[in-house]
C-alpha cells in the first residue's frame, strides 16, 4: 500500500511529462500534465503520513517520511498554482522540456531522500541539481542564463565535494548502503573524518546557501519562473538540509569544533540573509535572501543538536537538544510552506504588474483585498509573529538558548550572545516582510504597471488558493504539530491539545496564545462598537501640507531601508552616486539630477573577487611556462615523473 | 485555569486600563512643573479619549482595508499584553501565556501594525515614521531579548508571572539588586519601545522629527482614540512590568482575599505614579538623540545588557 | 544635570509682581474658557491646528506665548496639534495668499467634524495691510467658512483666549 503511494508519486510526475509531449501548449494539456504532478505530490504526502500513523507506521524512517512529506506538500502547492500560472506565460513556459524538467527535478528531489546507498543518493541529487539548472534558465533571458551558469558552476562545485566526502567516508565504495558508510567511517582517522566532514558541510552548505557559498542563491531563485522559484527555495533547500542531516548522522561522532563552525556558519547565514533582505528591493530576491537567514537559523540548530549530541549528557544537555530539535523540525516544515506560499504569491504579482521591483509597486491592496489577506498572513508568519508557527519554532530555540545560561561559564556566555544575535535576525527579518508588505500592497500604486494592476481584474482564484492553503498550514503548524513535538506526550491523539514542554517549566501553547490574541481583537472591536460616535466616517484627501501629493513622493522599498543601510554601512556597502548635469548654462542650480546607487556584496567584494584575482595572477605568470615549445613541455613532465617518484619512494 | 485566577486577570487588566491614561497624564504634568507650568491637569488624557470618541472620522482617500484594521489590531495585541502583564500581582496565568517570548512577540506584533498603518496612507510623513519605528523595533530586539532571558535564567523561569514570584519572596539586596544593569538596560528598551525621549519626542509638532506620531497623522476621531489609548496603555504595562521589578513589593496571586487585591492596586497606582516621575525627570534632562545616531543608543543597551547577564551568569556560579 | 534641577526648583513659578494681576486674569479667561469646551464637546480638551495662509508671523510668535509659563494654555485643556485630523479648532492667520488657498481648503476638509474656525488677527479678518493685493486670495472667509474673528495686529494671548472662549459659546448657540 505505502509502497504503492511512492511509486504513484513516482510514476504520476512521468507519466505527466509524457503527456505533455502531445500537445504542450493547450490549457487541457496544462491541466492534465500539472494535475498529474499534483496528484503526485498528494501521494508522496500520503505516503509520509501513513509511515508515522496507521497500519503501515514505519515503513520509511521518520526523517526519509518527513523530507519526502515536505516535498508532497511543495509539489502540490507548486504543480496546483502552475496550472493557472503557466497559461499566463505560454510562449516560455509552457513547453514539453518545461515540464519535463519539472518532472525530473521533483523525481531527483524524491529520489534524494529515498536513496539507500552513496551512488543512488549522487545520481539522484544530480538528477535534481540539472533538471534545476533547465528551470532556472527558462525565461531564456541574459540574466537568467548568467544565473544559471553561476548555478550551474556552484552546483557542480558543491557535487564535487559531496561526492568525494562522501566516498572519503564509504572507503570509497560506492555501492555501500548508508550503515555500511557509518561502519566504515568508524574505522577512518580522525583527520579523514573531519576533512570528509567540511566537504560534506561545504556541499550541502552551498546548496543550502550558507554564507560564503550563498552568492549564487538570490539570484538563481529570483530569476526562476515563480512555481519553480517556490520549489528551489521552499523545497530543494529542505532537501539539502536533508543530506547534511543524513551525512551527520553518518559519523561516529563529531568533534565540538566542528559542530561550532556548523553553529558559527549557520548564525552567519542568518545575519547576512537577514540584512541582505532588508535592504533588497527586489521582490524575489527579498525572498531568496530570506531564505538564506533561515536555513543558516535551522543550520545553527542543527550545529547545536549534533554539538549536544556530543557532550556528557546531563538533565540541562537533554532540554536543550529537545528544545533544538523542536525547533529544527517545526522551522523546516514551517520555512518550506512559507518560502512555498510566499514565492507563489510573488508569482501572482509579478504576473499581474510585469515587475519585480518593489520601487514600483504599491496600492494592491484596495484592490484585492483577500489576496492581500493572504499576503500579509503570511508576512506575519515569516516575520516569527504569534499566532502563526513559526513564532512556536523560534520560541523553541529560544527557550533551549535561556536554558543555555545555566551551562558552565563560556558555554552560557556564548548563549547571551546568541540570543542577541537571533533578536537581532528576527528583527531584521521582521523589517525586511513589513517593507515588502507595505510597498506591494500599502499606499498608492507607484508606477504604470501597478496602476494598471490596481485597476485590472483580480487574480484568479486557482493563483491565490495556494498560497492561502499556505498560509492556513502556517497557523496549523502552530496549533497542531507543535503539541506533537512536546517533550512530554508522546505521539498521540490526546496530546493535540496539550503544550509544548521545555524543561524548567517553560511551556507553551498555540491554542492558547491563538484565543489569547483572538479575544483581545475581539474585545477591542466591541469596545470601539460600544464607545464611537454615530458621527461616521467621511472620505478626504491625505493630509499635503498644501503640496498635492503624487505616488512618487512615497517612500520607496529603497528608502524605507535607508537607515538600515545606513547603521550597516560597514556590511552592506551601499553606494550612492550623484550626477547632476545643468539644463541652463548660466544657472548650475537648474540641473536634471540623477541618484545611481547600489549594493555591493561584501563576500564579492571581500572574498570572491580577491580570489578570483589570484587565480588570475597565477594563470597569468604560469602562462610563461606556456611557451609552445614541445621540449620544455617534455622537460616539465620528466621534472614532474622525478618528483613523483621521489614522493612514492619516500 | 481556574475562576478565581480568570476574576483576577480581569481585574488586574481593567485596573491597568483604567490608570493606562493616568500615567502619560502624570507624565506631563512632571515635565510642566519641571518647565514653572502648571499643566494640564493629570486627568486630561481621559478628557481627550472621550472628546476624540465623539468626533467624526475623515479617512485618507488612498488607503485600503488596511488602514482600518489597524487601530484594531493595534488595541487588541495592547490589550492582550495587559491581560498577561502581572500589574498588580502574579499566578494568573499559566507559563504558556506568560512566556517572556511571547510578550516580546505580541508588543512587535502590534508595532508591525501600527507601521501598517503609517504605510497605507500614502502620506510620506506616515512612511517615514513608518521606517523609522520599524529599525527601532528591529534594533530594539536583541536587548529585549537579552534583559527577559538573563531575568528568566535568574528567577528560574521563563513566565513573567514566576519571574516576579522570585523576586517578590527574595530579599531586594538579594534579588533587584543583582540585576540592576539589567533593569537599567530594560528601561532604556521601554523609553525606545514606547517613542519617548531620546529615541522619540512624544510632544513634537515637527513632522521630521516624529516617529510614533508621524505613523498616526492620518488617523482621527475614534481611530486615533483607539491608538492613542493603545500607546498610553503599552506604557503603562511596560512601566508597571518596570517597576514590579524594581520595587517587587505588595503583589498580590489569585488565592490572596480581596484585601491583598486592593493593596496591590493601590501600590501598582503608586509604582506607576513613580514610573510617571522618572519618566517625566528623565525627559526634562535628556535631549532626544538624532535619528542617524541610534545605533549609539540601542549599542550601549545591548552592551549594558550584554554586563548585566555577565554579572549574573557569575553572581550564580 | 544637578545644577539644571537647582534652578528648576529655585526659581519657582512666581511670576513677576507687576503681572500678577494680568495672570489673574488670564485665570479667569481661562477658567471660563475651559467651562465653554466643556459645555461643548463633553469633553475638557480642545485640539487646535493653526495654519498660517500667510501671514507676518506676528499672530504666530503670540499663539507660541500661549504655551509658555504665563499664559500655559495647557492647563484650560487647550494644546496644538500636528494634523488637522486631530483637530477640533483650525486658528487661520494671516490673508489667504494665492499660495496656501490649496493647502487652507484641504486642510479644512480634513478636520473632522465638529469643528470651528478662527480666524486670528487683523489680515485673516479682512486682508488687512494686503488687501486687494495681486498675490492674495483674499480673507480667511473668501476660501473657508469662518466660525468667528479675533481681531487684532497681532491679537495679544489674552485676546486669543478671550477670543477662542467667544468662539466656542458662539459655535454652541448656533
Amino acid at each position: 500500500m505505502l509502497t504503492g503511494l511512492v511509486i504513484v508519486s513516482f510514476a504520476l510526475p512521468l507519466a505527466g511529462a509524457l503527456s505533455s509531449f502531445v500537445s504542450a501548449s493547450s490549457d487541457e494539456s496544462i491541466r492534465i500534465t500539472y494535475g498529474a504532478y499534483a496528484l503526485g505530490g498528494l501521494s508522496a504526502l500520503a505516503a509520509a503520513i501513513g509511515s508515522f500513523v496507521g497500519p503501515f507506521a514505519g515503513a520509511l524512517a521518520p526523517i526519509q517520511a518527513f523530507f519526502f512529506g515536505i516535498i508532497g506538500i511543495g509539489t502540490f502547492l507548486a504543480s496546483l498554482y502552475a496550472i493557472a500560472y503557466i497559461p499566463l506565460y505560454r510562449e516560455s513556459y509552457a513547453s514539453a522540456w518545461h515540464a519535463s524538467a519539472f518532472a525530473l527535478f521533483l523525481i531527483g528531489m524524491e529520489a534524494v531522500v529515498l536513496s539507500p546507498s552513496v551512488l543512488a543518493f549522487l545520481i539522484a541529487w544530480e538528477l535534481m541539481s540539472i533538471s534545476g539548472y533547465f528551470l532556472v534558465i527558462s525565461e531564456r533571458t541574459p540574466d537568467a542564463f548568467r544565473a544559471g551558469v553561476e548555478y550551474l558552476v556552484m552546483t557542480q562545485l558543491g557535487f564535487a565535494a559531496i561526492a568525494s566526502g562522501m566516498l572519503l567516508l564509504a572507503g570509497g565504495a560506492p555501492f555501500a548502503t548508508w550503515q555500511e558508510v557509518a561502519a566504515s567511517a568508524a574505522q577512518l582517522s580522525g583527520v579523514a573524518r573531519g576533512v570528509a566532514f567540511v566537504l560534506l558541510l561545504a556541499g550541502f552548505g552551498s546548496k543550502a546557501g550558507l554564507v560564503p557559498l550563498h552568492q549564487w542563491l538570490p539570484k538563481a531563485h529570483s530569476q526562476a519562473p515563480s512555481h519553480a522559484s517556490a520549489l528551489l527555495s521552499g523545497v530543494m533547500l529542505k532537501v539539502a538540509l536533508f543530506g547534511f542531516i543524513l551525512s551527520v548522522s553518518l559519523f561516529p561522532g563529531i568533534p565540538l569544533a566542528l559542530s561550532a563552525l556548523v553553529i558559527a556558519l549557520g548564525l552567519l547565514s542568518a545575519f547576512f540573509g537577514a540584512l541582505h533582505a532588508a535592504v533588497e528591493d527586489d521582490l524575489k530576491r527579498l525572498l531568496a535572501w530570506s531564505s538564506i537567514e533561515n536555513l543558516g537559523l535551522i543550520f545553527s540548530g542543527v550545529g547545536a543538536v549534533v554539538m549536544l549530541g556530543a557532550l556528557p549528557q546531563s538533565p540541562l544537555v537533554s532540554a536543550m537538544a529537545a528544545g533544538m530539535v523542536t525547533f529544527v523540525i517545526l522551522h523546516t516544515l514551517n520555512h518550506a510552506l512559507m518560502k512555498l506560499s510566499l514565492f507563489l504569491s510573488a508569482g501572482t504579482i509579478v504576473a499581474k504588474t510585469h515587475t519585480r521591483d518593489l520601487d514600483a509597486l504599491g496600492g494592491l491592496a484596495a484592490a484585492w483585498p483577500v489576496f492581500s489577506g493572504v499576503v500579509l498572513a503570511l508576512s506575519l508568519a515569516a516575520a516569527a509573529l504569534p499566532p502563526f508557527g513559526t513564532f512556536f519554532g523560534e520560541w523553541a530555540y529560544l527557550q533551549a538558548l535561556v536554558l543555555g545560561l545555566s551551562a558552565p561559564l563560556p558555554a552560557s556566555i556564548a548563549a547571551a550572545l546568541v540570543l542577541g544575535i537571533i533578536g537581532l535576525v528576527g528583527g531584521l527579518a521582521a523589517f525586511a516582510f513589513v517593507k515588502l508588505f507595505s510597498t506591494v500592497f500599502l499606499g498608492r500604486a507607484r508606477s504604470e504597471h501597478a496602476a494598471h494592476a490596481v485597476a485590472g481584474e483580480r487574480p484568479s482564484l486557482l493563483l491565490v488558493v495556494p498560497p492561502a492553503l499556505g498560509a492556513l498550514a502556517l497557523l496549523g503548524t502552530g496549533l497542531f504539530v507543535l503539541p506533537l513535538l512536546s517533550a512530554q506526550a508522546p505521539l498521540s491523539a490526546h496530546a493535540l491539545f496539550a503544550s509544548t514542554v521545555l524543561a524548567s517549566g517553560a511551556a507553551m501553547n498555540a491554542w492558547l496564545v491563538l484565543v489569547l490574541l483572538g479575544g483581545a481583537l475581539l474585545l477591542a472591536f466591541l469596545a470601539a462598537r460600544a464607545f464611537a460616535s454615530e458621527r461616521g466616517a467621511r472620505v478626504t484627501g491625505t493630509w499635503d501640507c498644501g503640496t498635492p501629493l503624487t505616488p512618487r513622493m512615497e517612500q520607496t522599498a529603497t528608502g524605507f531601508a535607508a537607515p538600515v543601510r545606513f547603521f550597516f554601512r560597514a556590511i552592506v556597502l551601499a553606494e550612492k552616486e550623484v550626477t547632476a548635469e545643468p539644463v541652463v548654462a548660466t544657472n548650475p542650480w537648474i540641473a536634471k539630477r540623477r541618484i545611481l546607487w547600489s549594493v555591493d556584496s561584501f563576500w564579492e567584494r571581500y572574498a570572491y573577487r580577491p580570489i578570483a584575482a589570484l587565480v588570475l595572477r597565477t594563470a597569468r605568470a604560469m602562462r610563461r611556462m606556456q611557451n609552445g615549445v614541445v621540449q620544455a613541455y617534455l622537460l616539465f613532465m620528466f621534472i614532474a615523473l622525478i618528483i613523483v617518484l621521489v614522493i612514492a619512494a619516500v | 485555569m481556574s475562576i478565581a485566577s480568570l476574576l483576577f486577570v480581569f481585574f488586574q487588566g481593567l485596573a491597568l486600563l483604567a490608570l493606562a491614561p493616568l500615567v502619560t497624564g502624570m507624565i506631563r504634568r512632571v515635565k510642566a512643573l519641571l518647565q514653572n507650568r502648571r499643566g494640564a491637569p493629570v486627568c486630561q488624557p481621559y478628557w481627550t479619549f472621550a472628546t476624540l470618541m465623539r468626533k467624526e472620522m475623515t479617512i485618507p482617500e488612498h488607503s485600503s482595508w488596511v488602514y482600518r484594521f489597524v487601530p484594531f489590531a493595534v488595541l487588541g495585541t495592547t490589550l492582550a499584553l495587559a491581560l498577561v502583564t502581572p500589574s498588580i500581582g502574579f499566578g494568573a496565568w499559566g507559563p504558556s501565556i506568560s512566556n517572556i517570548f511571547l510578550f516580546v512577540a505580541i508588543a512587535a506584533l502590534g508595532s508591525v501594525f501600527l507601521v501598517f498603518g503609517g504605510m497605507d496612507t500614502g502620506s510620506t510623513f506616515g512612511n517615514m515614521g513608518s521606517n523609522r519605528e520599524m529599525t527601532l523595533a528591529a534594533l530594539a530586539e536583541p536587548a529585549f531579548f537579552l534583559v527577559l532571558a538573563t531575568l528568566a535564567f535568574f528567577a528560574g523561569s521563563a513566565s513573567l508571572d514566576g519571574i516576579l514570584a522570585f523576586f517578590a519572596r527574595t530579599p531586594w539586596h538579594a534579588g533587584t539588586l543583582v540585576v540592576a544593569p539589567t533593569l537599567l538596560a530594560l528601561l532604556l528598551v521601554t523609553l525606545a519601545e514606547n517613542a519617548r525621549y531620546p529615541v522619540d519626542n512624544p510632544a513634537t509638532h515637527l513632522e521630521l522629527t516624529m516617529v510614533h506620531e508621524a505613523m498616526i497623522l492620518e488617523y482621527s476621531g475614534p481611530y486615533l482614540a483607539m491608538l492613542e489609548y493603545a500607546s498610553a496603555l503599552r506604557l503603562a504595562l511596560f512601566g508597571a512590568l518596570f517597576m514590579n521589578l524594581l520595587l517587587p513589593f505588595g503583589l498580590a496571586t489569585p488565592a490572596a482575599g480581596a484585601l491583598a487585591l486592593l493593596v496591590g492596586l493601590v501600590l501598582l497606582a503608586v509604582k506607576l505614579a513613580l514610573f510617571a516621575l522618572l519618566v517625566g525627570l528623565i525627559e526634562s534632562l535628556v535631549v532626544k538623540m538624532r535619528f542617524y545616531r541610534m545605533q549609539e543608543y540601542f549599542t550601549l543597551t545591548f552592551f549594558i545588557a550584554f554586563a548585566g547577564a555577565v554579572i549574573v551568569l557569575a553572581h550564580i556560579l | 544635570m544637578l545644577a539644571a534641577f537647582a534652578k528648576m526648583i529655585s526659581t519657582g513659578s512666581h511670576p513677576d509682581p507687576i503681572l500678577l494681576s494680568p495672570e489673574e486674569e488670564t485665570e479667569h479667561v481661562g477658567e471660563s474658557l475651559r467651562a465653554a469646551i466643556k459645555e461643548l464637546y463633553g469633553g475638557r480638551a480642545l485640539h487646535i491646528r493653526h495654519v498660517d495662509a500667510g501671514s507676518t508671523n506676528g499672530e504666530e510668535y503670540e499663539l507660541t506665548a500661549l504655551g509658555n509659563a504665563f499664559y500655559d494654555a495647557d492647563r484650560f485643556g487647550i494644546s496644538f496639534v500636528a494634523s488637522p485630523r486631530h483637530a477640533d479648532i483650525l486658528t487661520v492667520s494671516g490673508p489667504v495668499t494665492r499660495n496656501m488657498a490649496h493647502a487652507l481648503k484641504t486642510a479644512y476638509d480634513q478636520t473632522p467634524a465638529p469643528k470651528i474656525v478662527v480666524a486670528v488677527g487683523d489680515g485673516a479678518a479682512t486682508g488687512g495691510i494686503w488687501k486687494d493685493s495681486y498675490a492674495v486670495v483674499g480673507p480667511v472667509d473668501a476660501v473657508i467658512p469662518v466660525d468667528f474673528v479675533i481681531p487684532g495686529d497681532p491679537p495679544s494671548p489674552r485676546d486669543i483666549l478671550v477670543g477662542l472662549r467667544s468662539a466656542i459659546l458662539a459655535a454652541r448657540h448656533s
